[in-house]
């Protein structure tokens, strides 16, 4: 299996323009520490609403938006699956590391810990093209696939390994230079 | 015009172009307007702060977004307006049914109508009472201010509002 700094490491070897936007904690930090880049916004605060602040972004331009999410995140917002489910717009791709666990908070399990499937709650909420990876071949040729499938939005389940790899570094930006340089990046032409 | 016909005009004139909800009685007619509103973006939504998080995206991407929803919505907000909107310094616009105020006939509204303000006050969110759609040009300016200033603003809409201000 992998961990999700692996993970996280080999979404950002097949992201191109996509924006990104990245969970509260530690991911954030990894991202923040394997490619940074103005394209990323990094959720600072109010855990729960990365798919939300990536379904804004979606609705209002046209490129392919990344969410880089948690299943203990994407738990504490599930109706947010059922707004995605019911707009249904095309350049929204869900990745939700699951780890069955709050990885920032010392490992304490989730929910998904005892089977519960965030790929079928998505697809009943009317996502279809939701579905769980976990070899590091599918993650290799997720971001591909997620590019060539192109219908509706997509929600990605990415089993990784309830570790740390190690405690990534602080991102030194603050949010208002996150805010601004990501404003400018998505504003212009890729 | 009705008080919800002025107010969504209001909200238009000022350049809103991007709109979430979750209902309240009292934005019935508001909600059918944005929903009906092919010049601008709007979906429903689950929860209130799924709405301001949705909204951080729009302004993000250089919307002028607003939330309509119930006071009760706010207290489900406040992290988001906290940690999200104001951190980040996000322009929106709160767009809020004012209940458990003069004229509430529910009781169990009481007590969040008369914490809402003081919620507002803490979170430095600045905010109008609209009484009446003449109030709805102090309204103007507080939205253009909120875009300028890139940060949230919050209208109050008590009964009066609604009912024209004929109800006593």
């Amino acid at each position: 299996m992998t961990t999700r700094h692996q993970a996280i490491r080999a979404i950002m070897e097949q992201v191109e323009d996509e924006i990104v936007v990245c969970n509260i904690g530690h991911p954030s930090r990894e991202l923040f520490e394997i490619q940074d880049r103005p394209r990323n916004f990094y959720m600072l605060g109010s855990m729960g609403l990365a798919s939300s602040i990536g379904l804004g972004l979606a609705l209002s331009q046209p490129e392919r938006v990344l969410v880089i999410e948690g299943e203990g995140s994407v738990l504490m917002n599930l109706g947010s699956l059922a707004t995605i489910g019911a707009t249904s717009p095309e350049n929204l791709a869900l990745l939700i590391i699951d780890n069955e666990s709050y990885g920032s908070t010392g490992f304490q399990p989730t929910f998904t810990a005892n089977g519960l499937s965030l790929a079928a709650v998505a697809k009943e909420c009317g996502i279809e093209d939701s579905f769980a990876v976990s070899s590091p071949d599918e993650i290799g040729g997720l971001v591909d696939r997620i590019r060539q499938t192109g219908k509706g939005p997509c929600c990605a389940v990415i089993r990784t390994e309830k570790v740390m790899d190690k405690v990534p570094p602080l991102i030194s930006l603050d949010a208002e230079d996150i805010k601004k340089r990501f404003m400018e990046a998505i504003r212009n032409e890729p | 015009m009705t008080s919800s016909e002025y107010l969504y005009k209001t909200l238009r004139k000022t350049g809103l172009d991007f709109m979430v909800s979750v209902p309240c009685v009292k934005l019935g007619d508001l909600i059918a307007m944005a929903e009906k509103d092919q010049e601008i973006t709007y979906t429903p939504v689950t929860r209130e702060e799924e709405g301001i998080g949705i909204l951080a995206g729009a302004a993000l991407a250089g919307k002028r977004p607003a939330i309509l929803m119930q006071n009760s919505g706010l207290g489900n907000s406040v992290n988001a307006l906290c940690s999200l909107v104001s951190f980040y310094s996000l322009p929106m616009v709160l767009v809020i049914s004012h209940r458990g105020t003069e004229g509430e006939m529910i009781k169990a509204q009481i007590p969040m109508g008369e914490t809402t303000r003081r919620i507002l006050e803490a979170a430095d969110i600045s905010h109008l009472v609209v009484y009446s759609a003449w109030d709805l040009l102090k309204a103007e300016s507080l939205i253009d201010s909120a875009f300028r200033d890139s940060r949230p603003a919050a209208l109050l809409l008590p009964f009066d509002f609604w009912d024209g201000g004929n109800r006593k």
